[in-house]
């Protein structure tokens, strides 16, 4: 008999409000201390101590308006936020810092996470939903704008939903993997900006989708109660590789370990689902939230016994799970 | 004094006497001389000192048979000539020297010493003491050539003899110090200080008559004790001074590999001399050895203290002297002053603390690897003793050994690693240790102790007012001693080994054996406690500080390792109860829950297996070992102070677990631990501790719950921290009470009396924190029911409601009667209706925190109400009765509560055990306080006539019953109804036919046969009844019995009569008769005027 599911290692209480996403960093020299970011409905965005388990700092900088997006660039001293402010920050916390030093302003109105990559030494591309149905590429920390990505018109694809910007290896061109709410997944080339191949997977929005490059494949989730497997080929084509049937409905996020072996999702059926990546073997089913879960995210120890999985809900809390031990 | 100044005038005195002494050897004569040499001055004497001394010496030349008498005085006369003067000339003090000498020997050359009386040996003793002193500056090193060794050897022979077979102790002192002179050991500071040349050539000489002395100063030293303790301790100083001087390590030293040729007419002297090669000095030493350890033996023992004493400065010379030479009797030297540590005599111990601060100061041991051996190899043998030696000595015995123990440890100081690295070395002290360190387990009363904090209603207010308690270790028993002072000892001994020893070596060892079996598990956990104690200098009494002090790292390490053992599963969660409740609602779930857990699965293995029968010996272990464990948790968090403060995150939690323990000891204990964390983590008190922690702790509760097996001790963590914290802690915990809800809901029938002392204690706490103006209301029963309606705001409402009950009550009284259905329809609408609107109207105004819960509690007690068990059922009721209280501010709320609990307390107060009626009834009273319209007619309805009739029904058992009686559970039951029912009657407004059967049931206990507690009770309904309707309250009564007559005011009236005024004085009329005139200073009291 297979063991029952663990329970977490702990949980984090104390944002007081929903929880929308997580980002580690824990990545860094041994002596530091293992950080998590959370971004909450009300606006905060609380720094936790992965040792004591408490809030070092709570940044406040979206105007108590739900932050959704929380990436760090380069270590935890430099963070970028996306708030439903309509504002991107840059925050700068080195030696105990908070203070925003840059912001972005986004005229989009939805929920679709800004999607970071790192493409040389101190220089970003971003790509962010725009107006309606357009995603502005930026370069950051200059701002300039790279490319806007329009679909032809008359496509009706609906809003931007989610982003993944990424690139082959070092080097390569960047591409754009994007969802919209009609339910279909299209990759963009950013050089030429133009549509590289549209993939219809869903019959609802996607909420979330995340990208193996190595393997091309990518898995996106939606309101339904499918999980959506597609591969990309050589010619640059989404091709749908698989489904799997959930048995309740809606995905809010979606996220492949970065060692691509398994995947989490994040429930609205108030559980988190893990799934072997290669054939998406059902793995576990974690179940301790008692509303929504809004995000997984995995964590960037370098000792891979360290790693974790958390998890925020909306009910306030954030479950850290060590998963890594079992699997 | 002196009356001859010059030499002219001294002798001219001295000369007649000299003279004549010369010619006739007389007593007289030398008197005569005596007398007149007080008369010298000393430097004339000096002048004079050869002449004076010729006829004196003369005396003891005579041929033929020596006169006794004269020669002791003329010995006596030549000290006092030598006292006065000083000897300038090598050949006089030799001639003098020899010529004392041999008044002693033996007329012909036998060789017993002569049988002289004790007054000439100690004559002659003193004169060459005096003769010694007298000797000026280089003059006396002319006594220490070679050539000189026979007459020297000659004087040795003679003191020694006398100082060993003589009789008197003064003479035997007197020969023992006159001997430390010879040895030019003596004590005073006169003496010329010799070079080391010259050192060297008189340990050369004294080396020959080393065998001779030590033999001899043993035999004394070891003789009867009624030789007195002066003889003693001087024998024990000569010895040491000798034997420090001859096998001086420095003399040793300088010794020529071979002996020097001496110029050829000594040779017959040098035959004598001894070389002290290296040769010599190990055979010499392994003599010496022999005799020191008969005479440690004997003298450490010995009851003079300052022998004691004095075998202390033994031990102090040879060591700072012949640390080298002398190392094999070390063994026995150290031991010795080592057990002297503990001498009775303060001074003893005070100078042996010295002499090894001193030791371990200079670094003796340190620096001297063959002493280290020597003190390692003791420490083997003692240890490897040391078990047997508990178990067979007395108390005093045992302390003595383990201060040897201890003070080894202490001198081997940071060579205690030579120890402990190699293995038999550590094997045999553990082991040893760990036998000593028995717990005797017998003790019944330890398993039996339970702690019933969280049953009583009224919680004990001390725990909350109580600060920082520090915690204070449990006395333990133990098998093989029940002294304080061994367990100290041993304390100490586990102390000094952390101090100086490798601690990842001893950690590592000891939790070894902490795993290797559980006889020794409770032993190795107090040793680990000491030695991380020691580890960071916690009460260590060293005798030097250690070269590195440690790495708090390197503690943080060791005390993380041990901590995670002991708050592992296996060894912290033991059956410490035979409790059916406790063992069927944890253990069982205990063990499935640790195979449902993934990491649990080695911890399993460990767990003893499941015993069918468990022994009152096996739950005393196990509460020791948990407490012990508990101990440790706390001496940790003192080792660490505020560094401790990130491992709460881990130690926290199971230390509660066991504050909320059943078992006093282990709770105490917990307690204990939990003021020690607090003082070492700098939070003020322990709701300081809890409120600032409590994410921790909420967080493993929440986890715990998850988990079937866990949820009574997560129960009881939550119980233990509301317990000890206030108000401050409910938002904190808010979060997880919810969860404990919803666990709830998962195991209503598993898990409800777990979850019920939880709710128990989260609505005592709740009543506790917001309840406070309940307990005002019930102070006071009389004076308050009038008072509040005077007091109360009176609303709108109620005074629209006055009016149209005045106008109604005037219509009826006109005789306007309305007609039964309109009346219905809109004039009495049922009792509860108005409330529900006005909740309505109200709005739903949201509840404050703690009154939710309070609801949230409240519905699952409604669930759980109609539950199988008696006992579930009692809690339940208990903690309904709480959720009243703290409800009671919120009737809006309550109300509906209060509609739904209803069909479910009916049963319980009416055809359930006595216990749950009981406690039914109280909760009706709390909820009659109010929702006194809801429940009137209810009441009234399905309730009173039940318990009318039992009050009647019980009547007259109580009043036959004896005074047992009132031990009995229908007595209090009796008691708890008539004590409720007056209040009840007023708060729920009740009707007058139903006053009056309240009245019935009631009246029966107003009778002198019933207890007095019931009578008084009974009175106290009437009271109630009085002040609701006094006028047909004062009829019923005065039915009963009437004092007085009542004269009507005109003849045209009839006349009064009453049933109660032909009745005889009755088992009623006292009772009446007070409660009547009760009535009466009322009635006055409120209305002057007669109505």
């Amino acid at each position: 008999m297979a063991l029952p599911p663990p329970d977490p290692q702990f949980v984090l209480r104390g944002t007081s409000a929903a929880v929308h996403t997580l980002h580690f960093s824990c990545g860094g020299q041994e002596c530091d201390v293992p950080i998590l970011f959370s971004g909450s409905e009300n606006g905060f965005i609380h720094v936790w101590n992965l040792k004591t388990h408490r809030v070092n700092a709570a940044l406040d900088g979206h105007g108590r308006k739900s932050v959704y997006c929380v990436e760090t660039m380069d270590g935890k001293d430099r963070l970028l936020s996306q708030g439903r402010d309509q504002r991107i920050c840059l925050w700068d916390l080195a030696e105990g810092r908070t203070s925003v030093t840059d912001s972005v302003f986004t005229e989009n109105v939805g929920f679709c996470r800004c999607s970071l990559l790192k493409v040389a030494q101190g220089r970003w591309l971003m790509a962010m939903a725009k107006a309606l149905e357009e995603v502005q590429v930026l370069e950051l920390p200059s701002k300039t704008s790279v490319c806007t990505l329009k679909p032809e018109v008359g496509a009706k694809l609906g809003m931007p939903m989610c982003l993944k910007l990424w690139q082959l290896n070092c080097g390569s061109q960047p591409l754009l993997l994007a969802g919209y709410e009609d339910g279909s997944v299209i990759l963009w080339s950013l050089s030429m900006g133009k549509v590289l191949s549209q993939l219809v997977c869903h019959q609802e929005p996607v909420m979330s989708l995340d990208f193996d490059s190595e393997k091309a494949k990518g898995i996106s989730g939606s309101s339904e109660k499918v999980l959506s497997i597609w591969s990309l080929n050589e010619q640059q084509n989404l091709q749908v590789y698989k489904t799997h049937n959930l048995v309740n409905a809606g995905i809010s996020d979606i996220t492949i370990r970065p060692d691509k072996k398994i995947l989490a999702t994040a429930g609205w059926d108030h559980r988190i689902r893990i799934f072997g990546w290669k054939k998406l073997k059902p793995l576990a089913v974690l179940d301790y939230h008692t509303a929504t879960v809004h995000c997984v995210s995995f964590s960037d120890h370098k000792n891979p016994s360290e790693r974790l999985l958390a998890a925020g809900s909306k009910d306030h809390r954030i479950s850290i799970w060590s998963i890594y031990t079992q699997t | 004094m002196a009356v001859f100044d010059t030499p002219q005038e001294a002798f001219g005195a001295l000369r007649p006497a000299c003279v004549r002494l010369t010619r006739a050897q007389t007593v007289e004569n030398v008197a005569r001389l005596r007398a007149r040499l007080a008369a010298v001055s000393a430097p004339a004497l000096q002048e004079l000192q050869e002449y004076v001394l010729f006829p004196l010496r003369f005396a003891l030349k005579v041929p033929g048979p020596r006169r006794e008498r004269l020669v002791q005085s003329v010995v006596q006369c030549i000290s006092s000539v030598l006292a006065a003067t000083c000897v300038k000339k090598q050949e006089l003090l030799q001639e003098l020297f020899s010529e004392l000498c041999t008044c002693l020997s033996p007329p012909s050359s036998s060789s017993k010493p002569a049988r002289l009386s004790e007054e000439l040996k100690l004559a002659v003793i003193q004169a060459l003491h005096t003769l010694m002193h007298s000797a000026y500056g280089d003059v006396i090193l002319s006594l220490y050539q070679p050539s000189t060794l026979p007459l020297l050897g000659f004087a040795v022979s003679l003191l020694l003899g006398l100082a060993e077979q003589e009789k008197a102790k003064q003479i035997k002192i007197s020969a023992l110090k006159c001997l430390q002179v010879l040895v030019l050991q003596c004590d005073c500071q006169e003496h010329r200080h010799l070079d080391e040349e010259e050192a060297q050539q008189c340990g050369d000489l004294f080396a020959s008559f080393l065998p001779g002395i030590s033999i001899t100063l043993s035999r004394v030293i070891t003789g009867d004790i009624k030789q007195g303790h002066k003889t003693t301790v001087s024998a024990i100083r000569l010895f040491y001074l000798i034997v420090g001087f001859v096998m001086a390590d420095a003399q040793l030293a300088r010794i020529p590999k071979n002996k020097e040729k001496l110029p050829v007419e000594q040779s017959r002297i040098s035959e004598l001399m001894v070389h002290r090669g290296p040769d010599w000095s190990k055979s010499t030493a392994e003599k010496l050895s022999l005799l020191l350890h008969k005479m440690v033996e004997f003298s450490s023992v010995h009851p003079h203290w300052k022998v004691r004493l004095e075998l202390v400065e033994l031990v102090h010379h040879l060591l700072r002297n012949c640390g080298r030479a002398l190392v094999a009797s070390f063994s026995h030297l150290l031991k010795a002053v080592v057990g002297l540590v503990n001498d009775e005599s303060s001074e003893v111990q005070s100078r042996c603390n010295e002499v090894l601060q001193g030791i371990a100061e200079q670094r003796i041991v340190a620096q001297n690897r063959a002493l280290a051996d020597v003190l390692s190899e003791n420490l083997h043998s003692l240890a490897t003793a040391l078990p047997r030696l508990m178990n067979s000595q007395d108390d005093a015995g045992k302390v003595s050994t383990l201060s040897v123990l201890l003070g080894y440890l202490k001198l081997l100081g940071p060579k205690i690693n030579l120890v402990l690295n190699s293995v038999s070395h550590l094997q045999r002290l553990s082991k040893a240790l760990m036998q000593v360190l028995e717990l005797d387990v017998a003790d019944v009363k330890i398993v039996e102790a339970r702690r019933w904090g969280c049953e009583g209603a009224c919680r004990p207010s001390g725990p909350l007012q109580r600060g920082v308690q520090k915690g204070r270790a449990q006395k333990k028993y133990f098998r093989f001693f029940t002294e304080e002072r061994v367990f100290q000892l041993l304390q100490q001994i586990c102390r000094v080994l952390g101090y100086y020893g490798n601690l990842y070596l001893l950690v590592d060892h000891f939790m070894g054996l902490y795993g290797e079996s559980g006889a020794y598990r409770k032993q190795a956990a107090m040793v680990l406690n000491e030695v991380v104690a020691g580890a960071a200098g916690l009460g260590v009494d060293v005798l030097r500080e250690r070269e590195v002090s440690l790495n708090v790292d390197d503690l943080k390490g060791s005390v993380v390792s041990i901590l995670d053992e002991y708050t592992d599963q296996a060894n912290w969660y033991l059956i410490t109860s035979i409790d059916t409740e406790e063992i069927s609602h944890e253990h069982p779930v205990q063990r499935s829950g640790l195979a449902a857990r993934p990491g649990g699965a080695c911890g399993s293995a460990l767990l003893p297996a499941p015993e069918p029968h468990v022994t009152t010996r096996t739950l005393n272990s196990h509460i020791w070992q948990i407490c012990i464990q508990l101990e440790g948790v706390g001496c940790f968090a003192a080792v660490l102070g505020k560094e401790f403060r990130p491992l709460l995150l881990s130690a926290l939690y199971p230390v509660l677990e066991k504050a909320g323990d059943k078992t006093l000891l282990i709770s105490e204990t917990a307690l204990g631990t939990l003021g020690d964390i607090c003082e070492a983590c700098g939070y003020d008190s322990l709701q300081c501790l809890i409120n600032e922690n409590s994410d921790y702790l909420v967080n493993g509760i929440s986890l715990n719950l998850r988990q079937l097996a866990h949820q009574p001790r997560a129960a009881r963590v939550l119980d233990t921290m509301l317990r000890h914290s206030d108000a401050s802690l409910l938002p904190l915990v808010e979060d997880v009470i919810q969860d404990v809800l919803s666990a709830l809901d998962h195991s209503y029938s598993t898990q409800a009396s777990t979850f019920l002392g939880v709710l128990h204690s989260v609505t005592a706490a709740l009543a506790q924190w917001f309840g406070a103006s309940r307990g005002e209301e019930q102070t006071g029963e009389w004076p308050q029911g009038a008072s509040s309606q005077g007091q109360q705001v009176v609303t709108r409402q109620e005074v629209e409601q006055f009016f149209l009950d005045y106008v109604r009550q005037k219509q009826i009284a006109e005789g306007n009667l309305p007609d039964a259905e309109a009346e219905e329809s809109d004039e009495v609408p049922p009792p509860a209706q108005p409330e529900q609107t006005s909740s309505d109207t109200a709005g739903e105004a949201p509840l404050p925190s703690h009154a939710q819960l309070a609801k949230d509690v409240m519905e699952r007690c409604i669930h759980l109400l109609s539950d199988g068990r008696l006992r579930v059922r009692l809690r339940v009721l208990d903690v309904l009765e709480l959720c009243v209280t703290v409800l009671h501010p919120h009737g809006n709320h309550l109300l509906p509560l209060a509609h739904r609990a209803w069909p479910a307390l009916v049963p319980r107060l009416t055809s359930d055990d006595p216990l749950a009626v009981l406690r039914a009834f109280k909760v009706l009273c709390a909820l009659a306080q109010r929702c006194g319209d809801f429940l009137r007619q209810r009441f009234c309805r399905d309730v009173l006539p039940k318990l009318s009739r039992s009050l009647l029904s019980q009547a007259p058992a109580s009043a036959r019953a004896g005074p047992v009686y009132s031990h009995t559970l229908a007595f209090k039951l009796q008691l708890a109804v008539l004590q409720g029912l007056g209040p009840l009657c007023e708060e729920l407004d009740m009707g007058e036919s139903d006053l009056n059967k309240v009245a019935d049931a009631c009246l029966i206990y107003l009778s002198a046969k019933q207890p007095m507690k019931l009578q008084e009770a009974a009175q106290s309904v009437f009271l109630h009844l009085m002040h609701m309707d006094p006028d047909s309250t004062w009829l019923l009564l005065t039915e009963v019995c009437c004092p007085h007559r009542y004269e009507p005011p005109h003849a045209s009236l009839r006349p009064v009569k009453l049933r109660g005024m032909e009745t005889q004085r009755n088992e009623f009329t006292d009772n009446v008769l007070l409660l009547l005139e009760r009535l009466q200073r009322r009635e006055s009291q409120e209305e002057p005027s007669p109505p």
